[in-house]
């Protein structure tokens, strides 16, 4: 592993996806639904949650993200690899640095940008409390960027994955969305059963109740737990990237 | 040994695609690796650059061994691919100074250098110019100036002038002969005989995953025989033809016309007074007997067909 070869391939990266339409696309989607889910808070959604302690900007950004955002990281992530195995560009990667850190300089820049994104809601958020006069929610706030980043920072290191074994794009987005139905199946598949561990989902809900009510004192363990069990969910799947790219002919 | 492998095997599947290949690269040589389709020219083109492990063996370059030490030798390999895999949207010198800043280049360095590259094998004008509007031919030039980044010892070049045009391939050869004459050892698979017997010193030659000739391209041309004899005679008969085929330099016989038999011998002395001999004492009218030496073109069908 080398850190400066993983440095120059997320930089080339982030290079090339501020000059692709679809990052800015996609990245303003997300930001203008979390923007309409709270405008529109109090005329249609409000019956979701009570009001005693203020609206929950950051908490209603929360949940666009947990819905939305699964699929806008699979759009932005499925190709990630795929496209340059099927082009044959990857040759002339891999043949100067180590795979390595050819994944991992993909995954810092998918991470990267999807922790702007929290970044762009989570400020968004702090003007609208500002402007809409409610009370300072820092603590929310960072919270709700903590929390997506690492729940989007799970998806980006599953599709990362499907991308690394996929031989060319179709196959890989294809792969993806098989794999995110899987994923959603398992959720759903109600409290007594072990598969939702396996999803991002039951994490990225689960933080939820932490947004809703900050647990004091020792309840402070189970925040730090929630954030180490994303954090290794990641790491399983990256790791996985990283041993794929390793056997893999190219 | 600028390259080395040892007992290579190769396998996708249950197949061996490559079996106990152990080749040897002398530094300074350009050496041609010839095979037909299929034979698995590129598969080891991939295993020395480091695109895909063997199943068993070793691979050593520049003495070391690619199996532990792959990052050093990725910093003196140049690597020239089959298929062009540049990003379209993106311009010669984005592309050059991204791949030399992974081979280590600072970002003014690899400026510098990609500029002068670029200059050296004819791109200097279309720099700026996006590689999805480049020629097959000026890909080529930059797929050439990208492995020479940052001064490699070794360049890999996998069918080189494949689809290329005259002119084009003329201007590979140079490229390749004036990066040689800076030191650079060049290793580069080909269909192309001619191509090889122009440039390269060595040659080895792939038959269906084995390793069955190499050599310096002199003594490859007389690797089965070193010459071939035609001669004409105007009587000439089956049994003349068995005589002949029966003499212990004589590799083979080829009837190209009725009266014209190619006789492919294999010896140091000159044979022609023997042959005309054996005939005129079986009854024959000799017209004809001239010898011409053996092209690599000759010498590789006789390799592989032999060897079938």
């Amino acid at each position: 592993m080398n850190f400066s070869e993983i440095q120059i391939i997320g930089e080339d990266e982030t290079f090339k996806g501020l000059k692709s339409k679809y990052v800015w696309l996609f990245g303003g989607i997300f930001v203008f639904l979390c923007f309409l889910a709270m405008h529109y808070y109090s005329t249609y959604i409000s019956f979701l949650f009570p009001i005693s302690k203020g609206i929950p900007y950051s908490l209603i950004s929360y949940i666009v993200v947990l819905s939305i955002g699964p699929f806008i990281t699979l759009i932005t992530s499925f190709d990630i690899v795929s496209s340059e195995i099927e082009t044959g560009s990857v040759r002339y990667i891999i043949s100067k640095v180590h795979r390595s850190s050819f994944i991992l300089g993909k995954f810092f820049f998918l991470f990267l940008v999807f922790i702007s994104v929290s970044t762009g809601i989570a400020l968004i958020s702090l003007i609208y409390q500002y402007s809409e006069g409610n009370a300072f929610q820092l603590k929310n706030i960072v919270l709700f960027w903590i929390f997506s980043s690492l729940y989007l920072g799970c998806f980006i290191s599953i599709f990362l994955f499907i991308s690394t074994l996929s031989v060319n794009n179709k196959i890989s987005f294809t792969m993806s969305m098989i794999f995110l139905g899987i994923l959603v199946f398992f959720f759903l598949q109600g409290q007594d059963n072990y598969l939702k561990y396996l999803t991002p989902f039951f994490y990225g809900v689960k933080n939820m109740e932490f947004m809703k009510d900050f647990p004091a004192g020792a309840g402070y363990l189970t925040v730090f737990e929630s954030l180490f069990s994303m954090f290794l969910y990641m790491l399983v799947f990256l790791s996985m990237s990283l041993l794929a790219i390793k056997r893999r002919d190219l | 040994m600028a390259i080395s492998t040892k007992n290579l095997y190769k396998k996708y599947g249950s197949r061996f695609v490559l079996e106990n290949l152990s080749l040897n690269v002398e530094k300074g040589s350009i050496y041609g690796f010839l095979g037909q389709n299929g034979a698995g020219k590129t598969t080891t083109i991939k295993l020395l650059s480091g695109l895909s492990t063997p199943a068993q063996g070793q691979i050593f370059v520049d003495g070391m061994d690619l199996s532990s030490e792959s990052g050093k030798i990725k910093q003196i390999l140049g690597l020239v691919p089959q298929d062009s895999g540049f990003y379209d949207e993106r311009t010669a010198l984005s592309h050059m100074v991204y791949y030399g800043r992974l081979k280590g280049l600072s970002k003014k360095e690899s400026l510098e250098q990609s500029r002068v590259l670029l200059d050296q094998v004819g791109l200097g004008n279309e720099m700026f110019k996006r590689v999805g509007y480049f020629s097959h031919g000026m890909k080529t030039r930059l797929g050439i100036a990208q492995a020479l980044l940052n001064d490699p010892k070794i360049l890999i070049l996998d069918e080189p002038t494949n689809g290329l045009d005259p002119v084009g391939i003329r201007q590979i050869r140079q490229i390749l002969r004036e990066c040689n004459n800076e030191g650079i050892t060049i290793f580069l698979s080909s269909h192309n005989l001619l191509e090889i017997q122009e440039i390269c010193t060595h040659v080895g030659i792939l038959n269906k995953g084995k390793l069955i000739a190499e050599s310096t391209i002199e003594k490859i041309r007389h690797l089965e025989s070193n010459g071939v004899i035609t001669i004409g005679v105007y009587n000439l008969s089956s049994e003349m033809i068995s005589l002949i085929e029966n003499l212990k330099f004589v590799v083979k016989t080829e009837l190209k016309a009725e009266h014209i038999l190619e006789i492919f011998v294999n010896s140091r002395t000159d044979v022609k007074p023997e042959i005309n001999r054996l005939i005129v004492e079986s009854g024959g009218q000799v017209f004809k007997l001239i010898e011409n030496s053996l092209s690599l073109e000759d010498a590789f069908f006789d390799a592989t067909r032999i060897k079938l």
